[in-house]
């Protein structure tokens, strides 16, 4: 067997055909799952300790076994929305194998007894909306998806639904809502969507990713599966790394992975001649780790005990060509354009960030705006309705704790270049909105 | 659904052990603490907590993140913290975040003052902030609809307008453009934001972003005094809160009261205030001058010697009528002095309506019968019969809304015309006009299986599958069943809903019953005051019987009766056959008016006309639509000349000879308690600021025993077979009434006549929307703009009455009525070949 369990042989020509995918053993994992009852394929997923790979990390089999049992409608719901910044693993997983995911999630929802599902893609995922429902219409036609699934009981719809571009509909409530034909705005938890999702129905909410596992589960066997990886974080984990590297893209590596193994052994480092100055380990809203380290294994729990996170696998290498002020205000730029608007400390939270770093970057800031960006990160962080604000003020805040230093040096430099001392004009008042 | 019990839980709030009711959100558990949650977005009258403002952050032990007490329900055992450190932190950190980008001009912000964001600042902020940037800007301020302005600077975004129009009023047009901190509120595509019930989020707005136009820059906060009272407006009786200034009346609140308004008011009550304070206000006696025939003003010693005059001289020949914004007392006082001091039998408050046989009233009126407003939010089927709430009683309209949104009520809409309630509806129904009294014998057929269905269907023009699932839905979607129908149903159709009533077991059921919705503000108090013609006080049997309002008319064009006294009533205006009217008012020998506005009859009729007060000048007792007793109450003095309407009336009576012994106006309540067996005992004091419904109180068992068994409903005439022409369906729109055309900032509202055709009729007359028709009916005719109305049922066109100009009352006669109705100004592109002649015998030009 490859090392590999999702990308095994993934650039094999007409993979994305259900005949290429059943000829290589695609859909037996379905029919064994189905022959299971719902209860069995559920411990499959419990004893798997697969853990979601969008960037909670939260155990899937748990998160399965929250639903409540019962006829009633369900629904189960993939989060293909890959929003986050450095991440591009689902885009590739969609492209090329799109019937993996696709029979992950009929085994999903037969586990969780959800009837109804749904595939929300972001809106620019063109090319991968196109394969996936191309791969829809195959296995429905197939008899994979619809009334009574291979004499199982079981039946499934599966719609395929794109988004329009905002990153907030990657939350898993707004992603609801958005669903839902509303305003893409996170909803209040409690109720969780285990409870009141879609359509106020019991609704499962899982990655792309997360989904694609399942089929490898059920043909390994949990238990066997779980023997992947390390610890608390079982398996392989699909990883993009992007930023100062010279072999970036996509990689499926086993959890537990050296991250220097990851970042040099298999991205090739940073150009000849340059240093890594820090790094993303899980997108660019998980708290920057130094080159130190890069000698943790690459898992869920070492990352969390440097302070940081795994989130969805997605490592930036920013090396010692860039201010760590430009990507700090970059970072910001992204989340405040991207914040909904619903809960205060964000939408005000973010706007203010992006202000006082700009006002570094135009050397109109003094070292203390380092203590007010600080403390702005902290009155965020913990105190919004959704993750958004935090996925701001985490990284953010590491930056200005690890490299005071380097912001401070910035800072006098540019006001030395404004004319130390003198206050520039103040920037005109920019008309926003309304006509 | 019934209403939930209420279970109480101890939990611990800052040390504290405190009990609340389960499932009470923290923010309102904490209250029974006495502790103060900050908030800004949570507004329980909005339905579920969006926690977004993030104010009202506290410390749950076993939590490990602040949670929102706005979404937190109290459970037992909870242990609370709302002052440590950590929570004044997130506190301080919210305050200053929502200061980031609000101007703070708070010196010349309207809500400066009793500003929900001020208080806070100053209760939980840092008081300084760290913010030296550039604020964001809008374009300042804005007019978000004619009566509302908005001023994005100062807006915290806290979704309780967006709320509000999408989950409350459900006319869905405000929503949030934008995202981040760019949102902004809106209209979807910037079209005004004009609703019936718009102006509440201004009440809503927890900082000065919305203001109201009419108010903006009037007064500050410490310029003003509120003055509690009640709405006449309508039958709902909203309660109210004059604010007051330098004896104007400035402004209108909402006075939360959960058994009238559930603290919502219609733009109509919010703002026809301005109608007090207007320049046509009538502030001093008019008499007409013998000699040009014109009213001139006159003392008041002089105007009361000359009705008096009149009124004597009409003695038993004269009719009084007395309009919906009368109080009990007036009413009460007037009925006496027509009966007692003039011996005449005629008088009335029916609007013109059939008169309805004393014993029915007493059996629809029977205490058990009764359901209130707020079960209407309870009950398992709501069914609204010949009544849309909207324009009727507004306020109802929330209500209903409310019940099936949250609680799932079964709503059934049975009406003639379509209803702003139809989207809302598990069912509705759609009668002939004139069909009324067919339709409510086939309810009771399908209720209770006797009677031919099919042809009582047949007869009312209504679907006898639908009718039969109305049936099932009123007896088995739950025994709480609540039907709110119309005083304009007429008087035939009683009997069999008195049938239904009874079929359903309605009586002595708390949460069901009926609920009569009344034509006038003060419908159902002067009924049970005594103002008409076959009741007396406490619908008791007069000594005589009078004459109802359209016989009056008739009798005054005959000559039969000589004198017309009106009290705040203009017939010509609001009454059916308008023209009867006309000639009634030409012909009476002296017309005696009370009046706030001077209108074309008393222009050209009026003997006298007595100023009188608005409603904010009043005392007095009104009755709500379910019996509750409220009490008017005095915000502001009484302009000009103007007195108090029991005191002229207790003046003419002198000079009719009658001492009424009423020297104050508490005296004339005591009258009417005394009068009126039901209301025994019953004071000003216990009605105080919330009224009291007079069905819950013990004197209850004096209310007129009803006769009983089933009642006879007779045959019901069939409604008429449109045959080519139209049937003619008319309705009262909110906006039509003088006080909103008088009203500067109403005005632009104020009802226009309009021709609602189904898309069938309009494309047989070759017209569409925004087209001029006109409908005839005899000689009489009535020019109006097309509205193409998708679920207007072919074969019936509905018009407005009441409204200024071209009202739909020139076109009613006794009987339900057929109009024709013709392109106006053109000749139909297509010719109308093949259409049915016959229908009305002078239907010449109809087909032509």
């Amino acid at each position: 067997m490859s090392d590999k369990l999702l990308f095994d042989r993934i650039d094999e020509p007409g993979l994305d055909t259900i005949e290429v995918y059943m000829r290589r053993g695609g859909y037996e994992s379905l029919k064994r799952a189905l022959r299971m009852t719902p209860e069995e394929v559920l411990q499959n997923l419990l004893d798997s300790g697969l853990r979601g790979r969008g960037g909670a990390g939260f155990a899937m089999g748990k998160k399965v076994s929250f639903l409540p049992r019962g006829a009633m409608d369900k629904y189960l719901v993939c989060n293909a929305d890959e929003s986050e910044p450095g991440t591009f693993k689902d885009r590739e997983l969609m492209q090329k194998s799109p019937h993996m995911l696709v029979e992950g999630m009929i085994i999903a929802a037969y586990a969780a007894g959800a009837n109804r599902s749904f595939i929300y893609i972001r809106g620019e995922y063109e090319l991968q909306a196109m394969k996936l429902e191309a791969a829809i219409h195959e296995a429905r036609e197939a008899g994979f998806l619809g009334e009574d699934i291979l004499g199982s009981g079981h039946s499934q719809t599966l719609v395929l639904h794109r988004g329009a571009g905002a990153y907030i509909c990657g939350e898993e409530t707004g992603l609801l809502d958005s669903l839902e034909g509303k305003r893409g705005n996170p909803r209040l938890k409690p109720p969780f969507p285990a409870n009141q999702g879609l359509y106020q129905g019991p609704t499962l909410i899982n990655n792309v990713e997360t989904l694609a596992t399942v089929p490898h589960i059920i043909k390994m066997g949990g238990t066997e599966y779980a023997k992947l990886g390390v610890d608390n974080s079982a398996g392989t984990k699909l990883i993009s790394i992007s930023g100062n590297v010279q072999r970036p893209g996509n990689y499926e590596i086993e959890l537990g992975m050296k991250s220097r193994d990851i970042v040099y052994g298999l991205a090739g480092g940073p150009e000849p001649g340059r240093e890594i100055k820090f790094w993303f380990p899980g997108g660019s809203s998980s708290p920057v780790l130094t080159p130190e380290d890069l000698e943790l294994p690459y898992d869920f729990d070492s990352m969390a005990k440097a302070g940081s996170m795994l989130g969805s696998g997605a490592i930036i290498v920013v090396d010692d060509s860039n201010s760590v002020v430009d990507v700090a205000l970059t970072l910001a730029k992204f989340y405040r354009h991207e914040s909904c608007g619903k809960c205060t400390p964000c939408r005000e939270g973010t706007n203010w960030t992006v202000k006082m770093l700009q006002r570094i970057h135009e050397g109109d800031a003094t070292p203390m705006d380092l203590d007010i960006i600080a403390s702005v990160q902290d009155q965020i962080m913990g105190n919004c309705l959704c993750v958004l604000g935090d996925a701001m003020a985490m990284p953010l805040s590491s930056m200005v704790a690890k490299f005071r230093g380097e912001f401070e040096q910035y800072i006098e430099e540019k006001r030395a270049a404004a004319g130390f001392g003198e206050m520039p004009e103040p920037s005109p008042i920019a008309i926003a909105g309304a006509a | 659904m019934p209403r939930p019990e209420r279970r109480f839980v101890t939990f611990s709030i800052d040390g504290r052990e405190v009990s609340a009711p389960e499932g009470v959100m923290l923010v309102d558990g904490a209250k029974y603490g006495d502790v103060e949650i900050p908030v800004f977005c949570y507004e329980p009258k909005l339905g579920a907590p969006v926690g977004a403002c993030r104010m009202c952050l506290v410390e749950v032990e076993g939590i490990p993140k602040l949670q929102t007490a706005c979404s937190t329900p109290v459970k037992d055992g909870m242990v609370v913290h709302t002052q440590t450190d950590r929570v004044r932190e997130a506190q301080n950190s919210v305050i200053e975040f929502l200061l980031v980008n609000h101007p703070l001009d708070c010196p010349v912000c309207d809500k400066g003052g009793e500003c929900p964001l001020q208080d806070i600042t100053f209760g939980w902020g840092r008081g300084i902030s760290r913010m030296v940037e550039p604020k964001r800007h809008f374009k300042k301020p804005l007019e978000l609809s004619p009566l509302i302005a908005i001023d994005r600077e100062r807006c915290i975004l806290c979704y309780r307008c967006v709320r509000f129009s999408q989950e409350v009023s459900e006319d869905y047009q405000l929503v949030l453009n934008e995202r981040g901190a760019s949102t902004y509120v809106g209209t979807f595509d910037g079209h005004p934001y004009v609703a019936p019930f718009s102006g509440n989020i201004i009440e809503l707005c927890p900082v000065g972003a919305l203001t109201s136009r009419a108010y903006r820059f009037r007064a500050r906060p410490w310029d003003i005094e509120g003055a509690g009272s009640v709405c006449t407006h309508c039958p709902a009786q909203c309660n109210v809160e004059f604010t007051v200034r330098d004896e104007r009346v400035l402004r209108v609140l909402a006075r939360d009261n959960e058994g009238v308004d559930d603290g919502w008011l219609c733009d109509k009550g919010r703002f026809a205030y301005q109608a007090i304070h207007s320049e046509e206000r009538i502030t001093e006696p008019l008499v007409r001058d013998s000699e040009s025939g014109e009213l001139v003003p006159a003392t008041w010693e002089y105007a009361l010697d000359v009705a008096a005059a009149a009124l004597q001289a009409g003695g038993s020949k004269t009719a009084a009528l007395a309009g919906g914004t009368t109080t009990n007392e007036e009413g009460f006082l007037l009925q006496r002095v027509v009966r007692e001091a003039l011996k005449s039998p005629h008088v009335d408050s029916r609007a013109g309506l059939p008169q309805v046989d004393l014993g029915l009233q007493q059996a629809l009126a029977a205490p058990g019968l009764q359901a209130t407003i707020p079960d209407l939010e309870f009950a398992h089927t709501v069914l609204v019969l010949g009544t849309d709430p909207i324009d009727d009683v507004a306020s109802l309209d929330l209500r209903i809304r409310k019940g099936v949104r949250r609680n799932g009520v079964k709503l059934a809409v049975a009406t003639s015309r379509p209803s702003a309630l139809d989207p809302n509806a598990k069912l509705w129904l759609r009668y002939a006009p004139g069909g009324e009294h067919a339709f409510v014998a086939a309810l009771e057929a399908a209720v209770t299986g006797s009677g031919d269905l099919s042809a009582l269907c047949d007869a009312a023009d209504a679907d006898p599958k639908a009718l039969e699932a109305l049936a099932a839905l009123l007896k088995d979607g739950g025994e709480d069943v609540v039907i709110l129908w119309s005083q304009r149903l007429g008087a035939a159709p009683l009997p069999a809903l008195l049938n239904v009533a009874a079929a359903l077991r309605l009586e002595g059921r708390d949460g069901a019953g009926l609920i009569e919705v009344p034509v006038g503000g003060n419908g159902r108090g002067l009924r049970e005051a005594g103002v008409q013609s076959n009741g007396g006080p406490g619908l008791s049997a007069p000594k005589a019987p009078g004459k109802p309002a359209r016989e009056i008319a008739a009798a005054l064009a005959s000559g039969d009766l000589s004198t017309l006294w009106l009290l705040h009533a203009d017939p010509v205006r609001d009454y059916a056959d308008r023209r009867l009217w006309e000639r009634a008012a030409a012909n009476a020998d002296a017309l005696v008016a009370h009046a706030t506005l001077l209108n074309d009859t008393l222009r050209e009729h009026a003997t006298v006309v007595f100023p009188a007060e608005s409603y904010a000048e009043k005392e007095g007792t009104i009755v709500n639509l379910d019996g509750r007793v409220q009490r008017l109450r005095v915000a502001i003095g009484r302009p000009g000349a103007v007195r108090a309407e029991w005191q002229v009336i207790a003046d003419l009576s002198k000079r009719l000879g009658l001492d009424l012994g009423v020297l104050t106006g508490p005296m004339a309540t005591r009258q009417l308690v005394e009068a009126v067996p039901f209301y025994a005992g019953l004071t000003l004091k216990e009605i105080g600021g919330r009224g009291v419904r007079w069905q819950e109180r013990e004197a209850a068992s004096a209310a007129p025993a009803a006769p009983a068994g089933p009642v006879e409903s007779g045959e019901p005439l069939p409604a008429p077979r449109p045959n080519g022409a139209l049937r003619l369906g008319t309705y009262r729109p909110i906006w039509a009434a003088p006080e909103v055309e008088v009203s500067p900032a109403l005005k632009f509202l104020a009802a226009k006549q309009q021709a609602e055709l189904s898309p069938v009729d309009a494309e047989r007359l070759g017209v569409d929307n925004g087209a001029k028709v006109s409908v005839t009916a005899g000689d009489a005719t009535v020019l109006a703009k097309v509205f193409v109305r998708g679920n207007v049922p072919a074969g019936t066109v509905f018009l407005a009455e009441a409204t200024a100009e071209q009202s739909a009352t020139e076109l009613l006669g006794e009987a339900p009525q057929l109009v024709s109705v013709e392109p106006y100004g053109q000749r139909p592109p297509v010719p109308l070949e093949g259409l049915a002649r016959g229908a009305r015998p002078s239907d010449d030009e109809v087909n032509s």
